[in-house]
């Protein structure tokens, strides 16, 4: 039915898909497994017209299609429900799901009758419980992704693909979701299904396949394979079913608490997240997307609110209102979101470089010339920044060094505590080592910092401590021996094997 | 998403004009400097007689003058806003000026505190408005000049009332020489100010981080709303000031005397290379446009055209500056 055969997709230097391929039958759900970052969103995109590959084909019905656009994909008969939502906030839920394909009468109005029959149909089959005219913003997360699947079903599609779609999911409409299915499957319609639960793989899937790196590296009925198989093919390597135990806390005792998050809940992904860090520790957090890492590392800085619980820094309970109070009381904060949260892109490196020392300190206080110039200057050479001149705007800079440029400008500021948000997503390895090194120095000379990374080799190696987040919770505290690729991934997938929850 | 495939055509027409455009980008207050100076050529071309040291004298006190509001309007443009108020604000104190002094000495420090305060105030009421409130500043700044403009009629009954002080006018109008106004003398001490503010003060870093990237200017530990309420006040105190200057030049005010600079300033700012959507632009830029729309309006005096051929025809160059600046911009992109 649909194949898609040595895919190559390259974004500047970095490789998204590497001859990467997928078969999927008639009448098939076809699970399509792998850790983040390894290439199965890309995958889904190519196929939704969002991504054009570099090369590869892919053949419908065994004939040859050339996607280039969303209207290209909807013509060969593939739907879409994307992770990310497809539906226009501001919008009403029947206009949403109308949007694109109509219902028109024969003099060519709209028919405004039929299309609220057709909505009011829609919305029963999948149990959603809104208004046709409810505005889709005003709706429940769980209910948008819901009507997001709905969206893509109404088009009546050959194939559908669900990108993610139970992330934010209850449990009752995962069943809805898993029946109406069910139904597709029987009228022959193939699916792609992208999850990251183990468990809906066994129960929905007819088939898998696993990408591990960009590449896909086997498939295969889902009979034939285990949890344990599964995770291996994702990880490369095999789960040590191991009692873990608390690992090694006891010389962590007299260590001084610089942080302690207690029972913090942010709606809607955090539900009950405790965590502490101590001095001169790296403290990393794992999970997959969305599992509430940014808001919690956002909530100690202050960017953002906690509805419960409480952080205590330095001893004292705190509640930073805004990140400026975050910054005063000797927080950083290094985000991997370069363009949005972290860079200047038409300000000097310069500037660029001294603008935590800008936010810090009293506005009108005189600055010399001199001084911020050797600021930069040695920043860039301690560093290793390359760059053309320190006039240039920071957007001349590739990728790596643009994040180069973030770290120094905390680093050089000495903060108490570093907070980083996937700060290496899209960079080089190269300079990415170089970023590890400078943050194991700084932790060596008494910083204390926590870092977010999606990369789980990247968590792996450079924190002493992972906390693994899942569902808005702790699922895991790894330390010491059980800081391995197999307890971290089980636990990212809420896997709930005989890991106990170290305290 | 599109495809990130880039094509390089090898052209050395291309090539000349893409460095040309780079430097008219790296270069603004240079080039609204070539731009002046084209513009005085022009005029003395067809009136050689322009070229009197009464003519010079008045360019330098109406740049002056213009360059005060065109300060505050860079601080708010840099930091993304947009102040249309600065030419309400200015007839409102230059009304004030005249009704307070009634043409005697020794009202300056009163006249002073009280527009300073009112600009302030006023600059203060577009920046919660625009920034806490998020309304649009183009919208906001107009109607919050509406009222500023009417309050000039309550108090004045629209009737022109009072003369700025002689010592006060000879302060702005008389020339050192013939030929320097001594206008001159504020321009030293605002100027450097202005400067100050923006080039050697964590203020002006800021401003440019907020205009830039304010979510990063955020997260980052700068407070974008102070920071951005700041720069509208400092706009409305800076063009406080100038309808003194202006009050003093013209010694008599009506209502709504300068009410042109709200536009006047924001184009000489956007001449000078100050962009609209925030984050860069230069004060010395802002003052070369300064002169651009000053010696453009002189032009246009020279030529003499009927009142209504003048409006299109400053409009049209106008215009045409602005395209060729925006020009620039999108290349770089």
């Amino acid at each position: 039915m649909l194949e898609m055969k040595g895919i190559d997709k390259r974004f500047g230097a970095v490789v998204a898909l590497n001859k990467a391929s997928l078969t999927v039958k008639e009448g098939e759900v076809m699970a399509l497994a792998g850790s983040n970052g390894s290439g199965k969103s890309t995958m889904v995109k190519v196929l939704a017209g969002l991504v054009a590959p570099n090369a590869g084909e892919i053949l419908i019905d065994g004939e040859k299609k050339i996607i280039h656009s969303g209207t290209d994909s909807t013509r060969e008969g593939i739907a879409t429900a994307f992770q990310d939502l497809s539906l226009i906030p501001t919008m009403s839920v029947k206009d949403n799901i109308l949007l694109g394909c109509e219902i028109v009468t024969k003099s060519g109005m709209v028919d405004e009758k039929e299309s609220r029959r057709l909505v009011q149909e829609l919305l029963d089959r999948f149990h959603i419980d809104c208004d046709p005219d409810d505005y889709v913003q005003t709706l429940m997360p769980s209910t948008q992704s819901m009507l997001e699947v709905a969206k893509a079903v109404f088009r009546k599609p050959k194939i559908l693909l669900l990108d993610e779609v139970t992330a934010s999911l209850h449990y009752d409409e995962i069943a809805t979701l898993f029946d109406i299915m069910r139904e597709l499957k029987n009228e022959g319609v193939s699916m792609v299904y992208v999850t990251h639960r183990m468990n809906e793989i066994f129960e929905i899937c007819d088939s898998i396949t696993i990408m591990r790196s960009s590449e896909t590296v086997t498939s295969g009925p889902v009979s034939d394979f285990t949890l344990d198989d599964i995770i291996f093919y994702m990880t490369g390597a095999r789960p040590k079913h191991s009692e873990a135990k608390t690992a090694a806390a006891e010389d962590q005792d007299d260590r001084e608490v610089v942080v302690e998050v207690k029972n913090i809940s942010v709606y809607p992904k955090v539900k009950d997240i405790s965590m502490k860090a101590y001095k001169g520790e790296i403290v990393g957090i794992g999970g997959l997307e969305g599992q509430g890492q940014p808001e919690v590392i956002r909530s100690i800085l202050g960017a953002v609110r906690p509805q419960s619980g409480s952080i205590c820094y330095m001893g004292k309970d705190v509640r930073f209102k805004d990140p400026a109070a975050g910054v005063k009381a000797g927080i950083g904060f290094i985000s991997g979101d370069r363009s949005k949260e972290a860079v200047f892109d038409i300000r000097t490196i310069t500037e660029n470089i001294f603008a935590g020392n800008s936010a810090k300190e009293s506005l009108f206080a005189y600055l010399s010339a001199k001084k911020v110039r050797k600021f930069s200057e040695d920043a860039v050479k301690k560093y290793n920044i390359k760059i053309g001149k320190l006039k240039d705007p920071a957007s001349s800079l590739s990728g790596g060094n643009q994040q180069k440029l973030v770290v120094a400008r905390w680093i050089a500021m000495n903060p108490n505590l570093l907070l980083l948000d996937d700060p290496t997503k899209g960079v080089d390895i190269h300079s990415r080592q170089e970023i590890h090194d400078i943050l194991r120095e700084c932790a060596a000379n008494g910083m204390t910092v926590i870092i977010a990374a999606s990369d789980t080799d990247e968590l792996l190696n450079i924190s002493d401590r992972v906390y693994v987040f899942y569902e808005g919770k702790v699922a895991a505290e790894l330390s010491g021996e059980f800081k391995t690729s197999e307890h971290l991934v089980s636990a990212m997938m809420g896997v709930k094997e005989k890991v106990q929850e170290a305290e | 998403m599109p495809s990130k495939n880039m094509t390089f055509e090898p052209n050395a027409n291309k090539d000349f004009f893409s460095k040309l455009n780079l430097f008219v980008q790296t270069h603004t207050a240079l080039m609204a400097v070539i731009i002046a100076a084209i513009l005085y050529i022009i005029t003395i071309i067809i009136n050689p007689k322009g070229m009197n040291t009464v003519a010079i004298g008045n360019i330098i006190l109406l740049t002056v003058i213009l360059s005060i509001p065109a300060a505050g309007q860079t601080m708010v443009l840099i930091s993304g806003g947009m102040d249309f108020s600065v030419g309400a604000i200015m007839s409102a104190t230059a009304v004030l000026t005249t009704y307070t002094m009634k043409g005697e000495n020794g009202h300056f420090l009163t006249v002073l505190i009280i527009s300073l305060a009112i600009g302030a105030f006023v600059g203060f009421l577009n920046g919660v408005c625009c920034v806490k409130i998020g309304l649009p500043a183009m919208i906001v700044t107009m109607a919050i000049s509406n009222i500023v403009t009417r309050m000039q009629y309550i108090l004045t009954q629209g009737v022109l009332s009072g003369k700025a002080s002689p010592l006060f006018s000879s302060t702005v109008k008389f020339k050192l020489f013939g030929v320097v106004p001594h206008i001159v003398v504020y321009a030293l001490i605002i100027w450097p100010i202005v400067f100050y503010l923006l080039k050697r003060s964590r203020f002006g870093k800021q401003l440019y981080m907020v205009g830039n990237n304010a979510n990063a200017a955020r997260l980052n530990g700068v407070r974008v709303t102070k920071i951005q309420v700041l720069s509208y006040v400092f706009s409305g105190m800076l063009a406080a000031f100038a309808g003194m200057l202006g009050a003093a030049y013209m010694s008599t005010a009506r209502c709504q005397i300068f009410d042109d600079y709200a536009y006047q300033s924001l184009i000489a700012v956007i001449i000078g290379g100050t962009t609209f959507a925030g984050g860069s632009g230069s004060y010395e830029g802002s003052i070369a446009g300064s002169l651009v729309m000053i010696l453009l309006s002189n032009l246009l005096t020279t030529l003499n055209p009927t009142q209504p051929v003048r409006n299109v025809l400053n409009a049209a160059i106008l215009i045409l500056l602005l395209v060729l600046y925006n020009r620039g911009k999108a290349v770089r992109q």
